[in-house]
């Protein structure tokens, strides 16, 4: 069944996009990060427009978070003043991702930086997951009851002025830091329509030394704000949003979401984790083929520009 | 003038018909004096379209629009579909440090949206009679389109070339000359195939009459291409109204992921 997508301008299958984002919501199930640094490759390599496919991404990961982030405000699992500080440094981040969008997208660049992006992005994520499993997965077999670490360590960004007292998280850090990494993933939400919990989550834990409990509440807490004031800025800069093409996805989401948590359950986290490299790279590769390769053509058009 | 009349009475003599669209042509008053040329009288070609637009809704796929028509023998029939006109930017991919980007770019202006062009002879023989002027094969069409700002003519037409692929590629300037058929020597039917991906804007179908390689006749009808009802609404907000567009977006994310969380927690 075809149906017509307004913004994107071309007629698409509705079971693909559908499928594509019940895969995101199975991701996002399994991982407890949102799918869309998955479904926006694969939304470009099924046809969309590189920057619909972005933008209306965007607008799928406010359904995204909204829904994980019920589950833990009610659990209490929100470090409100951590999720504030990380959401100003993503809100000047995120505007000035949309703004370096629009210019990229004006010289005829985004499709390339996107695919560029997501090519450094995916395979250095793809590698140090699988790293992390093998390891994992070796170690385990040798010792099955290895102790956990530290808490955390503490490195010279400890160091840095401005420093605030976050008690759920039971930190006494910089607040240049969490303003610093929200900045950083707002930029990168609105060039790639990621949520960025995928490099946010890590960050935290490593970087920031929050306790794992609150840190995917308070992703998602950060990640909801910036993910819409991506998709309000998309909408009225560069008119990309396509809500039926996000309805479809947030659909396929639903179903996809339960199905994942249930296989979590199931697998060994070294061996989710394990296939998931291998899926993110396989994404990679495919991406860069796409680069490497000479096209069919090297001619292309840009926007048509209707004389007023 | 002449050609105004002869719509005019195309106009007149299709105006029963269930499919008479575009601007309405009014009948000419009741008592229309016979000085006007008998040619026009009965006239020599008169065109309708099966359809009265394009609509693209949530299921548009492309579409095939049927001319047809009939005209005075002897002659052939031209039928020319202009889309409306823009710039369009031509990007040129080259290989750099092993990567293809975009390194060059070149505007043109006037640049039809749509242009297909179909004959019931081999159009070249109709042209070069002398026909010319004012049918444009497509190569002739796009050697008329505005390079904007200068550039060397074998750049230009490297671009030019580019242009043509693109829209070649896209289903929008059909490659083939299409095949007016004529049935009885006076009927003629020609079908015009129209994309998924069709930009929006009034069309132009254009159907000549040639005698002897020169127009005797023309009508001319408009094409309006547009997106209606559910489709069309949200492209309109989503030009017109950003702000609202943008927080209707959020609005209807919010929602969804509100009640997909609930119900999920349900199963």
């Amino acid at each position: 069944m075809e149906i017509y997508l307004p913004i994107a301008e071309q007629s698409m299958n509705v079971f693909v996009l559908l499928g594509l984002g019940a895969a995101a919501g199975l991701l996002a199930g399994m991982f407890g990060v949102g799918g869309g640094f998955l479904a926006t490759p694969l939304l470009i390599f099924v046809g969309i427009p590189p920057a619909v496919a972005v933008a209306s991404q965007a607008n799928q990961v406010i359904a995204n978070s909204v829904s994980s982030l019920q589950v833990h405000w009610r659990r209490g699992n929100v470090d409100l003043r951590m999720g504030l500080v990380l959401l100003l440094g993503g809100a000047v981040g995120s505007s000035a991702g949309v703004w370096l969008f629009t210019y990229l997208k004006r010289i005829g660049q985004i499709d390339f930086v996107i695919a560029v992006l997501y090519v450094i992005l995916l395979s250095t994520i793809g590698l140090l997951m699988l790293a992390e499993s093998l390891s994992t997965y070796v170690k385990r077999r040798r010792n099955p009851e290895s102790p956990r670490g530290k808490l955390h360590t503490h490195y010279l960004v400890h160091r840095l002025p401005l420093k605030l007292r976050f008690y759920k998280s039971k930190l006494y850090i910089s607040a240049l830091l969490p303003v610093g990494l929200g900045f950083l993933i707002g930029i990168l939400s609105a060039i790639l329509g990621v949520g960025g919990g995928f490099v946010l989550v890590p960050a935290m834990i490593y970087l920031l030394g929050m306790p794992t409990a609150v840190v995917i509440g308070t992703s998602n807490f950060q990640i909801l704000f910036v993910a819409a004031n991506v998709t309000f800025l998309q909408a009225t800069t560069n008119g990309t949003v396509d809500v039926v093409l996000a309805l479809l996805l947030i659909l396929g989401g639903v179903v996809g979401a339960p199905i994942g948590s249930r296989l979590a359950a199931k697998l060994p986290g070294v061996v989710l984790r394990g296939l998931m490299a291998v899926l993110i790279l396989a994404v990679a590769a495919e991406l860069l083929t796409e680069l490497l390769r000479t096209p069919s053509s090297p001619f292309s058009l840009g926007t048509r520009e209707v004389p007023p | 003038m002449k050609r105004l009349l002869i719509a005019l009475v195309a106009g007149l003599a299709w105006a029963g018909s269930a499919h008479a669209q575009g601007p309405r042509i009014e009948p000419p008053p009741a008592g229309l004096p016979p000085s006007v040329p008998t040619e026009s009288a009965t006239p020599d070609l008169i065109v309708d379209l099966s359809r009265a637009r394009v609509s693209i809704t949530s299921a548009f796929q492309g579409e095939s629009i049927l001319m047809f028509g009939m005209f005075d023998p002897p002659g052939e029939v031209v039928v020319v579909v202009v889309g409306p006109e823009a710039r369009e930017t031509v990007m040129r991919k080259q290989r750099f440090l092993g990567l293809w980007l975009n390194t060059g770019r070149q505007s043109f202006d006037d640049v039809p949206a749509y242009y297909a062009i179909a004959a019931s002879q081999p159009l070249q023989r109709l042209l070069a009679r002398g026909a010319g002027g004012e049918i444009l094969s497509l190569e002739d069409r796009m050697s008329t389109i505005k390079p904007v700002g200068p550039r060397a003519a074998t750049e230009l037409a490297q671009f030019r070339g580019g242009l043509l692929e693109v829209k070649r590629r896209e289903g929008l300037y059909p490659a083939a000359i299409g095949q007016v058929t004529v049935q009885a020597g006076r009927l003629f039917r020609v079908d015009l195939p129209f994309p998924s991906r069709l930009p929006e804007g009034v069309y132009e179908v254009k159907a000549y009459l040639l005698r002897e390689g020169k127009i005797v006749a023309a009508v001319s009808r408009p094409l309006p291409v547009g997106k209606v009802g559910f489709s069309a609404q949200l492209a309109g907000w989503a030009s017109h109204e950003g702000a609202l567009y943008g927080l209707g977006a959020i609005v209807m994310a919010l929602f969804a992921g509100w009640l997909g969380g609930a119900i999920m927690r349900r199963l």
